[in-house]
């Protein structure tokens, strides 16, 4: 196993480091987005009624199952981060990588979903829910697939001599994984279980 | 995600909790409970798991008071918006607009 102190020290701003005063930057963004998405939809469906009939054709089991993958990948990437603290580089590679799968499952998942609604008929020209589903539900599949880039770029990084330059930044990629993470948590409710 | 780990939860409690929150969920969801205590279980268990990982994945317990204030307030914005829109929107409270009349030829 190899083990390095391998945290180099980030410039700061004030008391915050500039990366993680950065990324939480760009999370309050995010949170205009999504926010702003989560509540248009839940005035139009107070509006039209909401939209029982149209939510009996989702698939509830998947995205229950899709959460577990979310949820579990978040505890993935903390113990990555936890092991980048520690300078125990092959933890962190091999945590990286299990995030990285555990992404992809929720993608492919995701994809399967589609293609089910895609045979039934269902498509985001079909209604305003559907459009409001497939326009949530692609724009945090877009975000899960950056963040599945990211933490493979970071996996790879851990096998290079470049990781004790770069390994700060998986507290970075795991604050972003978490925020989609918590976007999922309350699209899931919303869209197929309420 | 703060540089000291040591006072934090352990993530795989962290962990067992989401997925026993996540089964809570599921199970409000079987009873087909009515839509207003289905919302109201269904978002209390959603805010109560947001907030565990907020606070202990993304380790917001002992950040800096700027990030709560870059974090806090898109959010705080978010809600004013649905509130603010809510009796327009969703419950129609301002009258449609009458159609203009035609101008006279």
């Amino acid at each position: 196993m190899t083990t390095e102190h391998s945290m180099t020290a980030p410039r700061e701003l004030g008391k915050l480091p500039f990366g993680r005063a950065g990324i939480w930057w760009f999370l309050a963004s995010e949170i205009m987005t999504f926010g702003g998405l989560l509540g248009a939809y839940t005035l139009q469906r107070i509006s039209h009624g909401g939209w029982h009939a149209e939510m009996q054709h989702l698939n509830a089991y998947i995205a229950a199952l899709n959460t577990l993958f979310l949820v579990t990948s978040s505890l993935t990437i903390v113990l990555a981060h936890q092991a980048t603290e520690r300078g125990d580089r092959v933890r962190a590679r091999n945590m990286l990588w299990v995030t990285v799968a555990l992404g992809i499952v929720f993608l492919c998942n995701k994809g399967v979903e589609y293609s089910i609604e895609f045979d039934h008929g269902y498509f985001p020209w079909t209604s305003t829910f559907w459009s409001f589903y497939f326009t949530m539900t692609g724009l945090h599949a877009l975000h899960v697939a950056g963040g599945v880039v990211w933490n493979t770029c970071l996996a790879i990084a851990a096998s290079r001599a470049i990781w004790p330059k770069v390994s700060h930044r998986v507290e970075y990629a795991g604050l972003y994984w978490h925020f989609v993470d918590v976007v999922w948590i309350f699209l899931f409710p919303l869209l197929y279980l309420s | 995600m703060a540089q000291n780990h040591h006072h934090g939860a352990n993530p795989y409690v962290i962990w067992v909790w989401l997925v026993v929150l996540l089964a809570a969920g599921f199970i409000a969801f079987a009873f087909h409970l009515s839509t207003m205590a289905a919302v109201l279980i269904l978002f209390s268990l959603a805010i109560v798991k947001a907030g565990l990982v907020v606070r202990h994945y993304m380790h917001m317990y002992d950040q800096p008071v700027a990030l709560y204030a870059i974090a806090g307030i898109p959010v705080l914005l978010m809600i004013f918006m649905v509130v603010s829109l809510l009796p327009d929107i969703a419950f129609h409270s301002i009258p449609p607009v009458p159609a203009a009349e035609a101008p006279p030829h």
